[in-house]
Order: C-alpha cells, then structure tokens, then sequence
C-alpha cells in the first residue's frame, strides 16, 4: 500500500507527533509505522487518501516543520495522518498496557445501588422537582 | 436469530409501514398480532449484532467512519445524503431494521407533564392535544417491551409503575457525579436505559463495552430489530429491505393507494395498501410526503397547512467535560446514561429565557476518542510530550455532563428537497434549513455555566465546555406535527393524516414540542397509541376504492 520511501516518511512524522517521552515509546519504538499502520489503514481504508496528500505535501521539508505545515494548510490531510498515527499506535496492545486501557472487555454489571443509597435519600427527601400540568382547559 | 427475508408479498396489504425503526416496528408489530396483512418497506438492511466493533480492538478508529452516526460521514449506500450547508446541526440516523435505534445512546426517558402544556404554562408554542396522563400507560407498556432498567420513584416524575428490571451501575462517575450534586443540593437520580441490566428474555445483561452509540456488540441495548421484529414476522409481517420509496400513491378521491418503491436492483415496484402508515423519522417523512406531488396534491402529500417539513426541531446539545484526579474508569459503559438531572428542566423565567434541559451523565471512551477535532490548533497542544500528558491526564478520569436542550419550533427552521443533491437511486436529498434560537443560546449558556458548577463540586481539577455540538442531531422531530386543527397541524392527535384519511404518520415528525429529554421513549409510547386507536376503529376506517377494506 506504501512504498519503502513513504513508510519512512510517515515514521519521521510520526515520530514528531508521538515522541519517546515520559516512559512511553515514540511511534516508531511502538512499530506504528511497520505493523500498526498497516492494521489501521485495513480498518479505515478511506484514509489512505489523506495520508497520501500529506506526505506529498510534506516533501522534503525537516519533520518538524512539514508537521506545521501540514496543521496549518493542509488540516484534512493532517486529521487523516494524526488519526492513523494516534491509532495505530492504540492499536498495539503494549501501548494500551502503559496508559492503563484495557480496551473494551466484558464486564459484568454488577449492581452498585448500595454505593449511593446515602446520596439518594437526600434526593428523596427533597421532593418533587417537576410542575404540575394542568389538564386541557382547566386554570393553571 | 432467524432473518426472513418476505418475498410472497400480497397484492393488496391491509397496512403498508414505510421505515423499520423505532416507530415502524412498534406498529407492525401490533398490527400484525392483530391479525392484520402488513407489509413493511425499509431502505436499509438486518445489522446482526456481531458485525458491531464495540467489542474490538478497531472500535475507535472505525467508529469515527463506518459506525458514525451522520450518514453524511458514514455514505453507506443505503444511506441518503443530507444537504447540511445551511444548518447549525447535522442530523444524525441509521437506516436498517430497527433504525437508528441500533446507535442511539438508549437514554429512556418521558416527557414530563409540563411538556405537553408548552402553551398554557409558558406562552410560547403549543399545547399537546392529550396529555402525560394519557400517555402514561403506553410509556409503561413500552418500559415492559423494551426491558428498561431504571430505578422507581423519581421524584422528576409522576409517580407510576416500577422499571422491569433494575438500573444499571452508575459506575465511578456516576458515584463521583452525585456527590457534587449532593454537594450543591441539586436533583439527581440513576439514569433509566433501554439496556438490560439482567437477562431479559433473549437478551443477555449488558457487558459495559461502553460502545452503545455504534450499536451493542453483546445485544444488551434494546434495539427493534431485536425487541419487535422477530414477534413480528412471527406474526406474518412482510418485511421487504433495501426498498427505497420514492412516492405515497393516491387514488383520484385522494386517498392513499400505497407506494412506489426502487428495489436493490434498481427495479420500480408498487406495493398497494389500504391504509399507509410514514415511520421514516423527522426528516424522511416530510422528504416522502414532498416528493409524493400528484395533481391532487401539488404542494406534496397532506400538505394543506403548509407545514409537512416546517417546525425542525433537533435538540442542541451542549456539553461540559469534568477531569478528575481520581482514577474512574470512565471508559466502562453502559453509554447509555449513568446518572441524569432534572434540576433546571422546568421553566424558570428568572433565568432569561424558556423551557429547560435534562442532563446526563456518559463515559468519555478510549484514548482516541479523546482526541478528536484536533486539527487547526497549535501542533504542541495536542502532539510531542502533550500527546502522553494529554492522555495521562484524561483517560478514565473524565466524563461528561451533557446537556438536551429543549428546542422550541419554528417554521423557519425546515426539511426541504435539494434541487441538485441525490441519493443512490437518483431521488432528491432532502436538505436542512436550520438555525439554533436566541432562547437556545441563553438556556445553553446557563445550563453549561450550571454544569460547570457540578464538576466543580464533585472536585473536577479542569473541565473544557462545548456549547453545541455540530454532530448532535440524533432526535428529528416536529416536521408533520400533531394538533386539533387542520390549519396549524399535519395529523390528528392520533397521528391521521388531516387531509388524507388512510394516511397516518407516528415518528417523531408528529411532536407539536421537542421537551428536553430523549425521545424515543415517546415516540414508540405515541406510536403505540396510534396504532391501537387504528386498530380499534378498524370498522369506520376509510380505505381507497381501489383496495379492499380493513
């Protein structure tokens, strides 16, 4: 879908959208632009456009400044290249484990009603809060 | 579950309902186990549970694309576009068996008593032709249908029956959320949902994905095509999908005769009927009635009033977003509402204007959710070292209150056809002329204003406010509304046509208000009662010569 050439593109703007910092892996160290990429543009191949136009538009320019670039003139591009870098990288399970996401897992529904019981008393007891509506033609 | 696909269709069907959802599934499904011959015509297709992403690991990024809410953004061919250019609000639907009721949020919620005496309590826009007391048993027989757990005795509410099952968790948030409440002495209470806490008949309790709005991987949510369709062709209905109607048929006395619809291979077909039924939503019905142009009827089908497409009401939706410190796990659902408030629900002019809106509480989702609509903005505020602090900072630790803001109506506010723009079969796109009222704008001021003094009580250390929500058009309402008399309404208080007398229509295009709440609850209650009331008088109902009695 990508060539060797855009590949490395996208990493180097990847990797200024989603550095190494504060215990987290860049975009690259997370294998967003070999494994993840890939996964997310089968999930949303509408974006492969986007990604497109925004490489071509990044050009030559250092990494940094193409990302500016591309924010202020090229924004539907941009979305397209931040959306997929930003998901790929959440698609990768170790990433999930760092911020603490477990993803969508059943849980069951346990009922909690006891852990706000005390709150909702306090509701009961201050009554009603809706008006009454008189019924057709009667006086309000 | 069994998908029946009718093809022995009846020349002459004794009821013919055009649109699958909410509304639609509650009247064929009655109509049917009355023993009358239906035949339902829907645009769309069966959407079996296990093809929803909520339950996997693409949920986020498709989410934003093919399990959207705007047809706009999703472009499905079963989908019709809708010009927007001139709207402060995109509409937002599904088109499918069960409609959009496989994305809705599930929120269960009545009107209140006041919302169907808009005019005598408040001056301003009209009074209902019945009443919440009349309403009352259908509200509960629906709660019975679609297995609504919620907690009893309310006091927003008049009293009444007991849920069928019990509310679902409010969850960290919800707890979090009340103690600010209870802080500053404000109404709170468990947020009823159409989602099953327990097993409910074929249904399994819901296992908080927390992805209600692009449909329940579990099958929890309560959805029609789950809820009604099965008993329904159970029953006999026909259901004939990717039928795309282009025109209500009428006879030369101008009654309704049936319909002309575009099957999937692009062939013409008619299906007669002796009495029509439109369950098309908000903006489908008065797109339906406006193409249906004849000699008879030049301004569009039971139009004398001028108002089929006229008094648009979408509900703006504002939104003030709470971050804690305290991890709150605000990705489990259910989404779905964990907790609601009706403080400022009720007319107080004080305030600077009318009318009020619920507030509810919902999760906030997954990292990605987090950031959406980032485009535009310095680059280091969202990306670089933000990018982890950002999420850091916000994921499970953040929810929402959201604010329904009861729109009031206005014939300027309207569904047109688009002179240019189409659908896949080459029919006109129906096109929004939409602009959200000074009362809107001074009655979502205060509510946010009031929201963000609910975070700040619950001990919220930053919270970021949308004052409407361009994406929020989930509840099309008020396009052929009800009323008494035939010059300032559409239908009959039991949702017949004023014009012609075997045409009815029970989405939410019927509302003569919008209330402040979600409607769906409404919609199928009022749907309900139409139908019943049709069947009842089955005996004096006037049909077209050229089909046979009911």
């Amino acid at each position: 879908m990508l060539t060797d050439e855009q590949r490395a593109r996208f990493a180097s703007l990847a990797d200024v959208l989603i550095p190494a910092a504060e215990g987290m892996p860049s975009a690259s160290q997370a294998d967003v632009p070999t494994k993840w990429l890939d996964d997310a543009l089968g999930y949303r191949p509408d974006l492969v456009a986007g990604l497109q136009e925004a490489l071509q538009a990044a050009g030559d320019l250092p990494a940094d400044e193409a990302v500016e670039l591309l924010n202020q003139h090229h924004i539907p591009a941009f979305e397209a290249l931040g959306t997929l870098a930003a998901g790929a990288y959440f698609l990768n399970p170790a990433v999930k484990q760092l911020i603490g996401y477990p993803g969508q897992v059943p849980t069951v529904a346990r009922d909690d009603t006891d852990t706000y019981l005390d709150l909702l008393e306090n509701v009961a007891e201050r009554g009603q809060v809706y008006r009454d509506a008189p019924a057709e033609g009667q006086p309000t | 579950m069994t998908i029946n696909q009718s093809v022995d269709l009846p020349d002459v069907a004794d009821v013919l309902v055009i649109g699958a959802g909410a509304s639609g599934s509650v009247a064929v499904k009655a109509l049917a186990e009355s023993g009358f011959s239906v035949v339902c015509l829907e645009q769309g297709d069966w959407t079996p549970p296990s093809v929803f992403a909520g339950d996997k690991p693409e949920w986020e990024l498709v989410r934003q694309k093919q399990w959207h809410p705007n047809p706009n953004v999703r472009g499905n061919p079963s989908d019709y576009p809708v010009e927007t250019s001139e709207s402060d609000v995109n509409p937002l639907m599904y088109a499918g068996v069960g409609g959009s009721t496989l994305l809705y949020a599930a929120h269960w919620c009545r009107f209140l008593p006041s919302d169907f005496r808009v005019k005598t309590l408040d001056g301003i826009a009209d009074d209902w032709p019945f009443t919440y007391e009349e309403l009352q048993p259908f509200y509960e027989r629906m709660d019975r249908d679609m297995g609504v757990a919620g907690l009893a005795d309310n006091p927003a509410y008049p009293p009444g029956e007991a849920y069928p099952l019990p509310p679902l968790p409010i969850g960290k948030i919800g707890r979090k959320a009340a103690e600010g409440m209870d802080k500053l002495g404000w109404h709170w209470w468990p947020g009823a949902n159409s989602i099953a806490s327990r097993q409910f008949g074929h249904r399994p309790a819901c296992l908080r994905y927390g992805a209600c709005l692009t449909g329940c991987p579990a099958g929890a949510k309560a959805s029609t095509d789950i809820t009604h369709w099965p008993a329904a062709l159970e029953a006999g209905a026909r259901l004939v999908t990717g039928a795309r109607v282009r025109e209500v048929t009428v006879d030369a006395q101008g009654r309704a005769s049936g319909a002309v619809y575009i099957d999937r291979n692009g062939s013409e077909r008619q299906q007669k009927a002796s009495v029509v039924i439109l369950a098309a939503n908000g903006i489908g019905t008065p797109r339906l009635l406006q193409m249906s142009t004849s000699n008879l009827f030049p301004d569009g089908l039971a139009n004398s009033s001028g108002l089929v497409g006229r008094n648009l009401m979408m509900h703006p939706y504002g939104a003030v977003v709470g971050v804690y410190e305290d991890p709150l796990e605000s990705w489990l659902g259910p989404a779905g509402q964990s907790i609601e408030s009706m403080q400022f629900y009720e007319t107080d002019t004080s305030r600077g204007f009318v009318r009020g809106a619920k507030w509810n509480v919902m999760p906030s989702g997954g990292p990605l959710g987090l950031r959406a609509g980032y485009g535009g903005r310095p680059v280091d505020e969202s990306w670089g070292l933000n990018f982890h602090r950002n999420v850091k900072a916000n994921l499970g630790r953040s929810f929402e209150w959201g604010i329904i803001a009861e729109d009031l109506p206005d014939e300027s506010n309207r569904v047109v056809l688009d002179p240019e723009l189409t659908d896949s079969d080459g029919l006109p796109a129906p096109k929004l002329l939409y602009t959200s009222s000074e009362n809107t704008s001074r009655l979502i001021d205060f509510h946010v204003e009031r929201a963000r003094e609910a975070h700040e009580a619950a001990g919220a250390i930053r919270t970021s406010t949308t004052k409407l929500m361009r994406d929020c058009g989930w509840h099309l309402l008020g396009t052929a509304r009800m009323g008494n008399d035939p010059a300032t309404s559409v239908i009959d208080q039991w949702g017949r046509s004023h014009d012609v007398p075997n045409l009815y229509i029970i989405d939410g295009s019927t509302f003569v208000t919008s209330s402040g709440v979600n409607p769906t609850a409404t919609i199928m209650a009022i749907a309900l009662r139409s139908v019943e009331h049709l069947i009842a008088n089955r005996r004096d109902q006037v049909v077209s010569a050229t089909t046979t009695t009911v």
